[in-house]
């Protein structure tokens, strides 16, 4: 994403031979759609596993996604962005194996309570179960609230970008933000302390 | 000191802000020692977000193959929305030929009828028309038993002529144009979708 913006005369002739590819696949060139499918897989399960949380979910969820596409692949219009459209994919599959999967759905965050202020080797050990509660309370977010935090925070999106994916206004953006935001603070207070704590 | 700029936080903090927004969340934050801890918190909040790894990197070759794998053999829907496609262009079309249609037979008809009357047919044309120009019906009936009489059964007379002949045709200009009129509406409620968000669900 900052590669593209560093560069943006790569990103125009990289975008003119997408453009070609995306025309062939929708003819049904199984092969032109195999270089997208390379181009942005990575992209895409980034965005799945943070969704889901969970490496093997992840996986099926970004199979789905281009399954999904491949179906759907006349109604993209090319003067938008692909990656965002698949992204947008991505979010609704994932949250449609989370709901298959209810098993992965977050149980009580409070049953995981840190060890506090352990030094040394343990720390390591208590980074594992830190990063495993905030996996959890991102988990527990309401779906739509996620998926923008998602965007915001691991991709990088600006509002504009969220909206346009997502296809809400830059308001409902801002607003989800700041709800998925409020409820992790309240959430992980405990595990803010701590690493405050271990900054200062 | 002015209110709070806590709903601005987040923006402020994502580089979404500019102009006097920006400015006026700057100089709040210089001196308000709650939105200044407020928008700590939020850095904090971000920088453990961040400590959640990404997912691992894969093989791009070995996913796509399995996508591969998993894909039906052709954008289906590609093939059918075409077919549907021009079945709806095929709709007005469709509508005017019909339209047409009917107009050119009714200016017949009447062409033919007002040559009759001015005796330009000869009696074996006449006859074959003679169906259109036949005007007695219920009311004439009705008329021979002396159940209408005078005034009620000239009345009844144009009633049924009227019923007859003017009534339908404008029935179905009505009824071409309200078609019409509501492809139209549909077109335009798909045009307008499609403007607004072109991506699918799911
Ligand atoms: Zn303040």
């Amino acid at each position: 994403m900052t590669g593209e913006k560093e560069n943006p005369t790569v990103a125009t002739v990289q975008t003119v031979h997408e453009t070609e590819l995306v025309k062939s696949a929708q003819n049904g060139d199984r092969s032109a759609f195999g270089e997208l499918v390379r181009e942005h897989a990575q992209g895409v399960l980034n965005v799945v596993h943070r969704m889901c949380g969970d490496a093997q979910l992840a996986e099926d969820a970004a199979q789905e996604t281009f399954i999904r596409a491949w179906q759907n692949l006349s109604s993209y219009r090319p003067q938008t962005s692909l990656r965002n459209w698949l992204y947008r994919i991505a979010v609704n599959a994932a949250t449609d194996m989370l709901r298959k999967e209810k098993r992965i759905l977050p149980d009580d965050i409070d049953d995981l309570h840190l060890p506090d202020g352990r030094p040394g080797v343990e720390s390591l050990v208590s980074q594992q179960e830190r990063i495993t509660i905030v996996q959890k309370a991102i988990l527990a977010l309401p779906e739509a609230s996620r998926a923008v935090l998602v965007l915001r925070e691991y991709e990088g999106f600006s509002y504009q970008e969220i909206s346009s994916t997502l296809d809400v206004p830059v308001g409902t953006v801002m607003s989800r933000l700041n709800y998925a935001r409020k409820l992790l603070k309240e959430k992980l207070q405990p595990q803010l302390s701590l690493l405050e704590a271990e900054h200062v | 000191m002015s209110d709070h700029v806590t709903e601005w936080l987040n923006a402020y903090l994502d580089g979404e802000l500019s102009g006097r927004r920006l400015h006026q969340v700057e100089e709040h934050l210089a001196e308000c020692e709650t939105c200044q801890s407020e928008l700590e918190s939020l850095q904090g909040l971000s920088a453990l977000l961040q400590e959640v790894p990404a997912a691992e990197s894969i093989s791009p070759e070995r996913f796509a193959a399995q996508v591969n794998l998993r894909l039906p053999h052709r954008p289906v829907k590609r093939t059918r929305n075409r077919i549907i496609e021009v079945g709806w262009w095929m709709v007005p079309v469709g509508l005017l030929a019909v339209w047409i249609f009917i107009s050119t037979a009714i200016l017949v008809s009447d062409m033919v009828s007002a040559a009759n009357n001015i005796g330009l047919l000869d009696n074996g044309t006449a006859l074959l028309i003679s169906g259109t120009a036949e005007n007695a019906g219920w009311t004439a009936a009705l008329g021979q038993f002396g159940i209408l009489q005078g005034n009620s059964l000239h009345w009844a007379e144009f009633t049924e002529s009227f019923s007859r002949n003017v009534l339908p045709q404008f029935a179905w200009q009505v009824s071409i144009a309200l078609l019409y009129l509501a492809w139209i509406a549909i077109w335009w409620a798909r045009r307008t979708r499609q403007g607004h968000g072109q991506l699918l669900e799911g």
